[in-house]
């Protein structure tokens, strides 16, 4: 079973870059608005990232756990560091302030979210409550502390502004606490308060965030802007039908209907050019390396171990539902990308990590 | 067990998803691929209004003004010989040509073809009160550029066009479309992407006949952000003013922010001739004219400064030590190399550095420029900022060129001689500035060191733009500034001083003249360039004259510049 876990996430992973790669490279060909090296630059990476998993399945585990809060550090080190650099250093225009830069050391800040939680909950939660803590205390040790430990980048990240990624960290912290073994009362109550200060975010968002968001729910108040990319990409998956347009012959794709067609929303590329078949093929690879991760995560006998599985198979989840469901009009435009499919460097590098991370345990699960 | 509830979710998750896979894939998916495959989505550009332009009292530079244009909806129109022939009558054109424009122009029977640009506000009207005889008759409401200015700003503001045929496709990304107007030149080409806004639409539905079914939805425009200069549309009245058809430029610049209050050159030429179709005809003169009207003589010419430069050469000589206060020359009135003569204006006599300064001794500085040697004096020239852009927020900024014996030998165009350095030390020879990095040295003199950033923007929309007043500062003893200002108010003070015009009441004004050899057989380019501490707003200021000859008139010229700016109460 211990070989027949890693093989399917070989498998499923090497069959997902796969598709990524064929859709990016019809999204970028013969386009005078997608540059040709996307493509090549992709394969590179994808290759590169093969040969990283490997490395990183023979890396002792020991070391993640060691090096759970430096790398946390570091994130949050270069989050501060864009923010800085961001104003500043401008070429040409140095002078002026161009306002926020969109950067990303955001993505690697999930992967250092994930090891930083990871080792937090499994070092300082224990099943059984002494009774000498008093209520207060254990809230702050079980929910507070590790709140904060999440906050920091995420606010971070939301100055950037990048509201995608700070709303998927606290997916991701969400997701951790449950299965840190939190109180489910305490948990419910603070899923209720969040509910509770929804409406109180609405303020802090920026105007042109409150209007995606608005789009999202009527596509038609902004038919040219955020809307048409909506319009559009369903125009393009919808005309998919069972078995596609065939590769590179997608109209809307090839015709230029379709902005960012290469990052946020490949998907609907694949859904086009290869019809249902292809999409749920997609997600079926998807639901197998899922479905791998609960499997290690349930066998993991050590706590670091099952809280950074289900970090990443969470964030893995959570990025697959919310890409596609953007590109399908089902949640608003955030501008998240679709694992080792979209075209872009961090984002692809952080999952072969993740990947790489999932491999290593399931070799050695039973060890612990 | 949690981790159960946890997966039970995220397979709920992607079979939801699935299942909206199918139902738009499978269900409704022969519509989908009916809207894709004739395309039945349409969009209409709505223009977005262009950002004003201000000076630093709120003056406006540039505006907007409103525009009739007479368009045709092919789809609309019933009668169309009638239509024709009556807005040939109306406008006075005839009806052949309106016709030929129009199907020129047509490119879908739902998109409006403007007939005629720019028509008389009466005759707007009077084909707004017959539209309802000529269904698909249109009177669009379109912006243009003003400039009240005209010819006074031009360099400053730019100008707008159309957008380049080659340049739509990179630009297609940022919202820019074949009939996008952008700017060319000046701040309007520089600041372009903030004063664009963004162009609205209309997304419409369209039959197979190209005509709209139905509207799907408009965005309205945005219009641009307006922009804040650092400019005094008084002093930029007064300075072309006094240019006058002298060509040359005058360039002010506020001396402690770097602020840029006034930057005219002459011949100038009228920014309306390329949006107002009245004017339209004017352009072809302007772009082949041989004295270069569109020429922003002040960032772009490169001309040699002459004896301007021998404050650098000063500044050159005190650091490397080669010189100091008392060191003195005699000046017999030329500088003998072998047996060729390199010649002074006068007689000067025995002169210390103040002296050679304000008399401008060419003898003195011939045997400076011999001690230090080329290498010496291109590394101080480099430290005062020539070669380099000074980075001023115009487009297309020259950079001059300061000699060396390696860019000599590097050009093979022979080999370095005494002579060069010679010319090299009195600013002649190969040496090449620009007015706005000569003016940039000089404040920096002013300053003692401390380099000051010229710029134009103030503000962006609301926001201040940050700027860095003094970026960098020339580590050069004080007491070096010091003597040097002395000699630079010697110009003026002097009796006997080459600016003595400028010895005013009232002002306190440093600087050096420029005498400089063109190359060709016509006259010589003057030069003024200097600074006047005597106002609540300390300036400094370049007049230069291209083939001015002596720079006794660009010294008259500054006299009336701080005159003229002294009565309307500017400094």
């Amino acid at each position: 079973m211990r070989r027949h876990l890693a093989f399917f996430i070989w498998i499923t992973t090497i069959l997902i870059i796969g598709m990524g790669l064929l859709a990016v490279y019809s999204a970028s060909y013969h386009n005078p608005r997608v540059s040709d090296t996307v493509f090549t630059s992709q394969l590179v990476f994808a290759i590169v990232g093969l040969v990283f998993i490997q490395l990183l399945s023979q890396i002792d585990y020991r070391k993640f756990f060691d090096l759970s809060y430096f790398f946390y550090g570091g994130c949050v080190f270069l989050l501060l560091l864009v923010m800085v650099v961001g104003r500043h250093a401008l070429g040409a225009q140095r002078w002026i302030n161009l306002g926020p830069l969109s950067f990303q050391p955001s993505e690697l800040a999930k992967l250092g979210l994930i090891f930083a939680l990871g080792r937090y909950f499994s070092e300082n939660i224990s099943k059984i409550s002494f009774s000498f803590l008093t209520l207060t205390q254990r809230l702050w040790r079980d929910l507070f502390f590790p709140l904060l430990i999440t906050l920091l980048p995420m606010l971070l990240i939301f100055k950037q502004p990048d509201l995608g990624t700070a709303i998927l960290m606290f997916g991701i912290f969400l997701i951790m606490l449950f299965v840190s073994g939190l109180h489910y009362r305490h948990y419910l109550f603070f899923l209720g308060v969040c509910l509770c200060l929804v409406p109180f975010a609405w303020h802090i968002l920026k105007s042109y965030q409150r209007d995606r968001l608005l789009v999202f729910l009527n596509p038609n108040i902004d038919p040219l802007g955020a809307g048409y990319t909506i319009i559009q990409s369903k125009i393009a998956i919808g005309s998919g039908l069972l078995f596609g347009k065939g590769w590179l012959a997608g109209t809307q794709n090839q015709l230029n209907f379709l902005p960012e067609r290469h990052t946020d929303f490949i998907f609907s590329v694949i859904g086009e050019e290869w019809g249902l078949m292809g999409t749920i093929f997609l997600l079926a690879c998807y639901a197998m390396l899922i479905t791998c991760g609960f499997i290690i995560a349930e066998q993991v006998k050590d706590k670091f171990g099952t809280q950074v599985t289900i970090g990443i198979v969470g964030i893995l989840t959570l990025q697959v539902a919310i890409n596609i469901g953007m590109v399908l009009g089902l949640c608003p435009v955030v501008g998240i990308t679709l694992p080792l499919v979209s075209y872009g460097r961090t984002s692809f590098l952080i999952f072969v990590l993740m990947i790489g991370f999932l491999l290593n345990l399931s070799k050695r699960r039973t060890i612990f | 067990m949690r981790i159960k509830i946890v997966r039970v979710i995220a397979l709920f998750l992607l079979i939801s998803i699935a299942l909206d896979l199918f139902y738009v894939q499978v269900i409704r998916g022969a519509y989908f691929h009916n809207l894709s495959a004739n395309n039945h989505i349409r969009v209409v550009p709505l223009e977005a209004q262009r950002g004003v332009i201000r000076d630093r009292n709120g003056d406006t530079l540039v505006d907007n003004r409103l525009s009739y244009d007479v368009a045709v909806v092919p789809q609309d129109i019933r009668e169309s010989e009638e239509l024709f022939a009556f807005l040939a009558e109306t406008l006075n054109e005839k009806k052949r040509d309106l016709l030929q424009r129009f199907f020129q122009r047509k490119v879908a029977a739902f998109a409006p073809v403007v007939i005629v640009y720019d028509v008389d506000k009466k005759v707007a009207m009077l084909l707004e009160e017959n539209r309802f005889r000529f269904p698909g008759l249109y009177i669009q409401e379109s912006f243009r550029r003003f400039y009240p200015f005209e010819q006074a700003g031009a360099h400053v503001l730019g100008y707008v066009g159309k957008i380049d045929n080659s340049k739509v496709d990179q630009l297609k990304e940022y919202g820019y479309n074949p009939e996008s107007l952008v700017g060319y030149d000046g701040v309007e080409a520089y600041y372009d992407r903030y004063l664009q806004g963004q162009a609205g639409g209309q997304q419409i539905e369209v039959n197979n006949h190209g005509q709209q079914v139905r509207l799907l939805g408009v965005r309205e425009s945005q219009k641009g952000e307006d922009l804040e200069l650092t400019i005094d549309g008084d002093i930029q009245r007064i300075a072309a003013k006094i240019l006058g058809e002298q060509r040359g430029s005058i360039i002010v610049m506020d001396l402690d922010t770097g602020d840029i209050l006034g930057l005219v050159n002459s011949p100038s030429y009228n920014p309306n001739v390329f949006s107002d179709q009245k004017l339209r005809s004017q352009a072809p003169g302007i772009l082949t004219d041989s004295s270069a009207p569109m020429l922003d003589r002040a960032v772009k010419g490169q001309y040699p400064p002459g004896s301007v430069f021998k404050a650098v050469m000063a500044m050159a000589g005190l650091d490397s030590g080669t010189i100091s206060s008392q060191t003195t020359t005699q000046c017999p009135g030329y500088y003998l190399l072998g047996e060729q003569k390199f010649l002074c204006a006068h007689v000067h006599g025995v002169e210390n550095l103040v002296q050679a300064i304000a008399h401008s001794c060419n003898v003195y500085f011939y045997t400076l420029g011999r001690k230090l040697d080329a290498d010496i004096i291109n590394k101080y020239a480099r430290l005062f900022g020539f070669g380099e852009r000074t980075k001023i927020d115009l487009p297309f900024e020259a950079a001059g060129l300061v000699p060396s014996k390696a860019l000599r030998q590097s050009k093979n165009q022979g080999g370095w001689y005494t002579g060069d350095t010679l010319n090299f030390s009195i600013g002649q020879g190969d040496l090449l500035v620009t007015p706005i990095q000569l003016l940039r040295m000089m404040a920096t003199i002013a300053r003692s060191g401390e380099v000051v950033q010229p710029h134009l923007i103030k503000k962006i929309g609301q926001q201040e733009v940050v700027r860095l007043s003094s970026i960098k500062s020339i580590r050069i003893d004080k007491k070096y500034f010091d003597l040097v200002h002395s000699g630079l108010r010697s110009v003026v003070q002097d009796p006997e001083g080459t600016a003595g015009i400028l010895n005013m009441d009232g002002f306190e004004v440093f600087g050096k003249t420029g005498t400089a050899q063109s190359n060709s057989q016509r006259k010589h380019h003057a030069w003024f360039v200097g600074y006047d501490l005597s106002g609540k707003q300390k300036i400094a200021f370049c007049v230069f004259l291209e083939y001015g000859g002596s720079s006794y008139h660009a010294a008259m010229l500054s006299r009336y510049l701080l005159q003229e700016m002294r009565k309307e109460e500017i400094i």
